[in-house]
C-alpha cells in the first residue's frame, strides 16, 4: 500500500451532524407510475462518497486517494470494482490509470519539498528502482539524481541538486518541474473545469494524478474549486443521482427507480427539497409530465428547428378577425371578447368562441382530413407542417400563458381584495380563487405537454380517448379561467364562489383522468407512437 | 508564466530551424512569436504529393499548456478540414492536447493527418460523404484541390479528361449529372451545391432518385 500519500486527507468536510435517517425521508409512493426517491442535501452527497471511498479503502487495503480514483473509473459502482480487482488487481490500477501495487515505490512521488504539515521528509526514490517502473521508455523522464534534468514544457535546466525539491514525476516516472504541474493542474482545474481525470503531462500517459498530491500542489482556492468539480463528477457519474436544476439550489436527488432503459415506460417527476419539481430522467427543470423524456427532446430540438416558420405563432398580438383591430392576450384565458366589436372568439383557432363552450369543442384535435388529398410533395410537406403547427400552437399557447402566471395572480388578487370589501368575505374566504388559480396553472402545464404527446401519437382508437380527455380537461379549464376573470359583483359573489369551487374540483378531477390513464397507458403499453421510443 | 510561453516557442522554433531532415518550417509574421505561419510538403502517394500547405499558428497564452490553434491556410479537400475555412478536427488539438507536444511534432500529426483521414470524426461533412462513397472520384477532387491551391505540378495530376479543372471538378462531380440538371433550366452553381450536399458522386453511386434532387433545387 502506498503510504506517502495521505489517505486521510482526502475530504476537508467538517461533518455537519445530519443523521442520515432524518433527512432521508422517502417520498411515499402513491402511484404505479411514480418512483421512489431521496431529497440529500450536499453535505449528504459528500457523506456518500466518504462512506463509499472509506469502504473500498478498507476492503482493498488502499489510500483515499487510489481508492476514489478506481471508484470513479467504475462509475462509483463498489461491486463491479470489487469483483474486477479481485480478479485482477493489475489490470483494475492500470485501467483506472494508477500502476499496480507491486511496485508500491514506483507510484509515489517523493520529490516533493517538506510542507509544514508533514513531519516526514520527503523520501528519495534511488534511480536504480526506477528500472522497475512500467511505463516510459523514453529516457529523458527516466532521469538519473546524478544528471541535470531540462524540464519539456518550460525548458528550463535544473541542476541534479533541486531534482528533489524542484521536480516531480507520477508513479509513471514522467518527470516535470514543480512550477509546471502547478501551472498545468490549475489550468486544468480552473480553465478546463476537470478534476477526477487528470492526467499526467506526457502525451499518451493516462497516469491520474492523484487528489492528495493535487491539494498540495494547488491553492487553497483552487483546491476548493476542485473539491466542487469532484462532487459534481460523482454525482453526474452516478445514474441514480441528479442534482436539482433549480437556481441556488445545491440539493440531489437520489433514485434508483428511473435507470435509462426505464424511460421509455415511466415519466419520474420528482418535487426537490427546495418545492421546485423536476423530471429526473432527463433533469427538465419541471414536470413534462405526462410525456416520455425522449418525446420531450425530440420535440424540443423539432421547436428550435422549425423556430423561424412558427415564430408568427408565438406573437402576442392578433387582428380581430371582424374589424382587423389589433388584439392584445393579457391572461392565460382563450376565450377572447373584441373591446372593439364584441366578437368572441377562440384565441387558439380564432373560430367563434360560441362552437367552444358547448359539446363540439374541437380545438383540441387536428383535422388529418385537410392533409389526405395532398398528392404532390410540396403539398404533403406543406400539410405535415400544418399538422405540426396545429399542436404547436396550443402547445405554445400554454407556454405564453405560463409566461403571464405572475399576472394572472396578480389580477386574481386585485379580486380577492375587492370581494374582500364589497362582500363581507374573511381573507380565508376569498382563498378559493388563489386556490383556483393553482389548479388552472397545473393544469395548464400537463394540457402543454398533451400537445406534444399528440403530435407524436399514432392515429388510432386509443389517441382518439387521449384527445377527448384533454379536450374534457381544455374546456373545463377555460371555463374556470373564465370564471376568474369575472369582475365580482357584490350581489353575485356568493355564487361565483360556489362556481368557481366547483368548476376547480372538476378541473382537478379531468386533471387527475387524464394524468393517471396516460401514465398507466405507458405501463399498459397502449400508445403508439410516430417515432421509436 | 509568459516567460515560460516565450521561452518555449523561442527554443521550439530554433529547433525546427536546425533541423534539416523532417521539412517541416516554423516562421514568424511580423515578428510576433505567437502567431506563426507553418508549412510542411504533402506526404508522398497521397492525393496531396507534390503541394505545398501552410498551416496558421496562433499561440494562445497559456500555452503549453493549452492546446496551440492552427487552421490551414492552404485550401486542402480533405475529411477532417473545412473546405471553406481551413479549420482542422484533430484530437491533439483539443482533449488530447499534452504540454510535451511542439508545434513541430502537432505539424507532422497534421502532415500524416493527410495520408490518414478520419472521416468517421469529420470537419467537413460534405467532403467526408464524398471520401466514404467514392475514394477514385475523392482522390480525383484533392489532387484537383493541390493544384490549384497548393502549387502541386500539373503534370502529377492525372485528371480524368487532361483539361484544366472545372467548377465541377473542384466540387468532386461529374459534368454529365452537372449538365443533366441544368438542361432543366436550373442556375449551374445552384445544381452543383445541391448535388454536393446530396453526394451525388460518380456515377451516381449513392443511388440519389431525382426527385430528391429537384425537391432540394425547388427550395
Ligand atoms: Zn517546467
Ligand atoms: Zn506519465
Ligand atoms: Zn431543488
Ligand atoms: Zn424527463
Ligand atoms: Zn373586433
Ligand atoms: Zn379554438
Amino acid at each position: 500500500m502506498s503510504s506517502d500519500e495521505d489517505a486521510n486527507d482526502y475530504f476537508e468536510y467538517e461533518d455537519d451532524g445530519f443523521e442520515d435517517d432524518e433527512m432521508d425521508q422517502e417520498a411515499p409512493v402513491k402511484k404505479d407510475y411514480d418512483v421512489a426517491y431521496n431529497v440529500k442535501t450536499l453535505s449528504q452527497v459528500i457523506d456518500m462518497q466518504k462512506k463509499a471511498i472509506a469502504n473500498i479503502q478498507t476492503v482493498l487495503e488502499l489510500d483515499a486517494s487510489t481508492a476514489a480514483i478506481l471508484l470513479r473509473h467504475f462509475g462509483w459502482n463498489s461491486e463491479k470494482l470489487q469483483e474486477q480487482f479481485f480478479n485482477d488487481p493489475s489490470k483494475a490500477l492500470t485501467d483506472a490509470g494508477l500502476s499496480p501495487p507491486s511496485s508500491p515505490s514506483a507510484h509515489t512521488s517523493p520529490l516533493l519539498p517538506p510542507t509544514a504539515s508533514s513531519s516526514t521528509p520527503p523520501r528519495i526514490t534511488r534511480s536504480s528502482k526506477r528500472v522497475a517502473t512500467p511505463a516510459t521508455t523514453r529516457s529523458r523522464s527516466a532521469v538519473s539524481i546524478q544528471t541535470s534534468f531540462e524540464c519539456p514544457v518550460c525548458c528550463i535546466e535544473y541542476p541534479a541538486a533541486s531534482l528533489s525539491t524542484k521536480t516531480l514525476a507520477l508513479g509513471c516516472g514522467h518527470r516535470f518541474c514543480r512550477d509546471c504541474w502547478v501551472e498545468y493542474v490549475v489550468g486544468k482545474i480552473r480553465t478546463d473545469g476537470e478534476s477526477a481525470k487528470i492526467q499526467c503531462m506526457e502525451n499518451g500517459c493516462h497516469r491520474i494524478v492523484k487528489g492528495s498530491l493535487i491539494d498540495q500542489l494547488v491553492d487553497p482556492d483552487t483546491s476548493q474549486r476542485y473539491r466542487k468539480l469532484l462532487n459534481e463528477a460523482f454525482v453526474s457519474d452516478t445514474a441514480t443521482l441528479r442534482w436539482c436544476p433549480h437556481p441556488g439550489c445545491e440539493n440531489v436527488i437520489e433514485c434508483s427507480q428511473a435507470p435509462p432503459r426505464m424511460l421509455n415506460q415511466i415519466v419520474p417527476t420528482v418535487t426537490c427539497g427546495c418545492g421546485n419539481e423536476l423530471c429526473f430522467g432527463c433533469g427538465f427543470a419541471a414536470s413534462h409530465r405526462p410525456v416520455l423524456c425522449k418525446l420531450v427532446k425530440l420535440w424540443q430540438k423539432k421547436c428550435a428547428d422549425d423556430s423561424e416558420t412558427a415564430n408568427w405563432l408565438q406573437a402576442n398580438t392578433k387582428e380581430c378577425i371582424k374589424c382587423q383591430s389589433t388584439i392584445e392576450k393579457n391572461g392565460g384565458c382563450n376565450h377572447m371578447t373584441c373591446k372593439k366589436c364584441k366578437w368572441e372568439f377562440c384565441w387558439v383557432c380564432m373560430g367563434p368562441w360560441s362552437e367552444h363552450g358547448t359539446a363540439w369543442y374541437q380545438c383540441n384535435r387536428y383535422d388529418e382530413k385537410s392533409g389526405m388529398d395532398a398528392r404532390d410533395s410540396q403539398a404533403k410537406s406543406r400539410a405535415s407542417l400544418e399538422r405540426y403547427l396545429h399542436y404547436f400552437n396550443r402547445w405554445a399557447n400554454h407556454e405564453l400563458s405560463a409566461k403571464l402566471d405572475a399576472d394572472f395572480y396578480k389580477n386574481t388578487e386585485k379580486k380577492m381584495e375587492a370581494m374582500q370589501q364589497s362582500g363581507n368575505l374573511s381573507w380565508i374566504e376569498v382563498q378559493f380563487a388563489k386556490q383556483a388559480v393553482d389548479t388552472v396553472i397545473r393544469a395548464r402545464i400537463t394540457l402543454k405537454w398533451s400537445y406534444c404527446m399528440a403530435f407524436y401519437l399514432k392515429r388510432n382508437n386509443q389517441t382518439e380517448l387521449f384527445e377527448d380527455n384533454q379536450r374534457d380537461l381544455e374546456r373545463a379549464v377555460e371555463n374556470l379561467g373564465y370564471l376568474l376573470e369575472q369582475n365580482p359583483e357584490p350581489d353575485s359573489i356568493s355564487k361565483l364562489r360556489a362556481d368557481i369551487t366547483n368548476q376547480s374540483a372538476y378541473v382537478q378531477k379531468r386533471h387527475d383522468i387524464l394524468m393517471d390513464d396516460t401514465l398507466k397507458g405507458y405501463l399498459e403499453r397502449r400508445w403508439e407512437f410516430s417515432v421509436d421510443i | 508564466m509568459s516567460d515560460a510561453r516565450l521561452r518555449r516557442v523561442q527554443k521550439e522554433i530554433r529547433d525546427c530551424a536546425k533541423d534539416k531532415t523532417s521539412n517541416i518550417s516554423i516562421d514568424m509574421i511580423d515578428e510576433n512569436p505567437f502567431h506563426l505561419i507553418g508549412a510542411f510538403p504533402g506526404p508522398p502517394d497521397t492525393p496531396y504529393e507534390g503541394g505545398y500547405y501552410e498551416v496558421d499558428i496562433v499561440i494562445p497564452d497559456a500555452y503549453p499548456f493549452q492546446p496551440v490553434k492552427m487552421k490551414f491556410i492552404t485550401k486542402v479537400y480533405h475529411p477532417n478540414v473545412s473546405s471553406a475555412s481551413g479549420a482542422i478536427c484533430l484530437d491533439i488539438l483539443k482533449d488530447a492536447w499534452s504540454p510535451v507536444l511542439t508545434l513541430k511534432s502537432t505539424l507532422i500529426s497534421l502532415q500524416s493527418l493527410l495520408c490518414e483521414p478520419v472521416p468517421n470524426d469529420p470537419q467537413d461533412a460534405e467532403v467526408a460523404k464524398h471520401y466514404l462513397a467514392d475514394r477514385a472520384g475523392f482522390n480525383a477532387t484533392a489532387k484537383h484541390w493541390a493544384q490549384a491551391y497548393a502549387q502541386a505540378p500539373a503534370s502529377k495530376v492525372k485528371a480524368t479528361h487532361g483539361k484544366p479543372a472545372t467548377d465541377a471538378d473542384m466540387a468532386g462531380l461529374a459534368e454529365e449529372n452537372v449538365v443533366s440538371f441544368t438542361d432543366m433550366g436550373f442556375p449551374r452553381e445552384k445544381v452543383i451545391s445541391v448535388l454536393k450536399k446530396l453526394n451525388y458522386r460518380g456515377n451516381n453511386v449513392s443511388n440519389i432518385h431525382e426527385s430528391t434532387v429537384l425537391e432540394e433545387l425547388f427550395k
